[in-house]
């Protein structure tokens, strides 16, 4: 693809404490991200867990267009094609998850391909003998992604054949996920209980840049933290005790200096989280059957050590957010420059009793549902800034805060949880895509 | 009341579409039982509320958080107003369950205005109602979309 926009004017559109007011709205500016910054970052798919059997298929979007199918063949191998027949292009599988049985067979003309993707038989093949047409040329088959990898069960995939491995890349952010998948007594998680999926109308990146924003809160969230503070304080105590969202909502409510307590890791390639000696999720209750069938698995000291590094939300950026300690990560399809997706994964913990999964979906409902009380105020001010910044009074939107306080360690960057270190971070990783420069 | 008679029980389901087309969620609430329930899954023919995601499923104590949450003047989201207006028909009288409540389903359309923008939601719910006097009370609603697996719009209103 060519684009219009040279590599010196989108270098100039992030300056280091305000981004201009394009990234939001130009169409351009999108279709160069898709290109430059989906199109060669780690796309999170898809869990294993989701094709647990051979012929499972999972469909999704890796870019806002490219279809991606992922797919577990006969040999336990999870594989991403790219959804599309090797003859006149049409998409293999249109729903969103499934079984192909035997092989993939395209509903055009009948082709057929194995798990792999490799080309298995062209109906009434002899039309094509002598004709220069070669089947075993990878073009006509049901091509992979460019590089497929994937760390516990999380299956990324890139469309550059550039990128660094999974590992490299995710870098030291992969504490989180390590985190999450040691929370399950045997070290393993399983997506369960379904997807939510939230229409944003609104650019892709004001969700991520929500994600660390701790100013946000307890200015976004009052109404909610306040009814439910209210309300709960005139129910008897036994009646309170008993409901997680005694635990869940009210910390969105936590002061500037809580949050800034919290503290901001970054790292390159845009990740970062924020949290880790404390967060929101902190003061969950422990409940004692897990609690047991921790302390078996793992012993008491690794237990502790697996509780006390409590994060909030982590970004691998662009495309995945987790929430180690409540087992949920929401995933980000963007569609236009005003157009996105957000599902919502729950995660079981194996080993764990069923109200580790229950607790996990009611966060999901409150906080993420498009019907709850927290995800639409947030998508309402993305939105007033959407709209906003159609102004011409500015340029620019800022993010100065506690600019050069960021301490900048040898993997990673750490500021406090108030800061705009996130920020920071991102909008330099997305320097670096755009301009081309991430690799090399 | 032991022979349950259908009209009543429209004009019920009726009383209570038009507290949430207004919307009134104080009164609408009184509707339910102590013990009542919400419940609008994410999924076609989900049977289990708790280990299944669900866009809402809210008790008691849940909704009366959320009615003071749609009167808050600090919310964002509710400084647009919401008005609907529910068609409900079909209604059915199906069976008890084994409390003695009556199962009742109809088909509603909803529309919506939120937002500057027309909306419609369209499904099937059912009712199980406890008899009381000549009156009903909501045991529990479920809320079934024809789409619930499909991307949904922030919406801030019980259907
Ligand atoms: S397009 Fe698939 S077989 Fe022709
Ligand atoms: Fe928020």
């Amino acid at each position: 693809m060519t684009t219009l926009i040279s590599k010196e004017e989108v270098a100039s559109l992030v300056r280091p404490t305000r981004l201009h007011k394009r990234l939001y709205l130009d169409p351009d500016v999108f279709e160069l991200e898709m290109e430059r910054i989906w199109g060669q970052a780690w796309i999170f798919i898809g869990h294993e867990s989701q094709v647990p059997n051979p012929g499972d298929f999972f469909t999704t979007n890796i870019t806002h267009k490219i279809p991606v199918v992922m797919v577990r063949d006969k040999g336990d191998s999870v594989h991403v094609l790219h959804n599309r027949c090797g003859h006149k292009g049409a998409k293999l599988v249109e729903s969103r998850q499934g079984n192909v049985r035997g092989a993939f067979r395209c509903p055009y003309h009948g082709w057929t391909f194995r798990h792999d993707g490799g080309l298995l038989k062209v109906p009434n093949e002899s039309g094509y003998d002598s004709t220069g047409f070669d089947s075993s040329d990878p073009c006509y088959s049901m091509q992979s992604v460019a590089q497929v990898e994937s760390y516990r069960g999380f299956v990324f995939a890139t469309l550059s054949a550039e990128a660094p491995d999974l590992k490299t890349w995710l870098g030291g952010a992969i504490d989180c996920l390590d985190n999450l998948c040691d929370r399950a007594p045997e070290g393993e998680v399983e997506v369960a209980g379904g997807v939510l999926r939230y229409e944003h109308q609104c650019n892709w990146k004001f969700i991520l840049e929500n994600l660390n924003d701790t100013m946000h809160p307890m200015v976004v969230h009052q109404s909610v933290v306040q009814a439910a503070e209210d309300y709960i304080a005139t129910l008897p105590e036994s009646a309170v005790e008993q409901r997680s969202e005694a635990e869940i909502i009210p910390p969105f409510g936590s002061s500037y200096e809580k949050f800034e307590d919290s503290g901001i890791t970054g790292f390159r390639y845009g990740h970062h989280y924020d949290g880790g000696k404390t967060s929101i999720h902190a003061d969950y209750k422990v409940l004692p059957a897990y609690h047991d069938a921790m302390v078996k698995a793992y012993g008491e000291e690794r237990t502790r050590e697996i509780y006390a590094f409590n994060t909030h939300n982590t970004l691998y950026y662009p495309s995945l957010t987790i929430k180690s300690a409540v087992q949920n990560i929401r995933v980000v399809r963007p569609i236009a420059v005003d157009r996105f997706v957000v599902e919502t994964w729950s995660f079981r913990l194996k080993g764990a009793p069923d109200e580790m999964l229950q607790r996990t979906l009611l966060y999901s409902r409150l906080i993420n549902s498009s019907f709850g009380m927290v995800g639409p105020d947030d998508h309402e001010v993305y939105r007033r800034a959407q709209e906003g910044l159609e102004s011409n009074a500015s340029e620019w939107v800022e993010f100065h805060r506690q600019y050069g306080r960021d301490q900048v360690l040898e993997d990673r960057v750490i500021g406090g949880g108030t800061s705009d270190l996130d920020m920071r971070t991102q909008y330099k990783a997305w320097q670096e895509y755009m301009t081309g420069e991430v690799f090399q | 009341m032991s022979n349950p008679d259908l009209k009543q029980i429209e004009q019920f389901l009726y009383r209570e579409a038009s507290l949430l087309d207004q919307p009134d969620l104080d009164q609408w609430m009184q509707l339910f039982t102590e013990d009542g329930s919400y419940w609008m899954p994410a999924m076609e023919g989900q049977s289990d509320p708790l280990n299944h995601i669900s866009h809402i499923y809210e008790d008691r104590v849940m909704m009366e958080i959320r009615r003071r949450n749609f009167v808050h003047p600090r919310s964002a989201s509710k400084e647009w107003p919401v008005r609907c207006s529910h068609l409900l028909g079909n209604i059915q009288l199906q069976n008890q369950t084994d409390s003695g409540d009556l199962v009742v389903t109809c088909n509603f359309h909803v529309i919506v205005w939120y937002r500057e923008e027309q909306r419609v939601y369209a499904g099937t719910c059912e009712h199980h109602l406890l008899a009381e006097g000549d009156d009903y009370r909501i045991r529990h609603k479920r809320v079934d979309l024809i789409n619930p697996e499909a991307a949904q719009r922030s919406m801030v209103i019980y259907l």
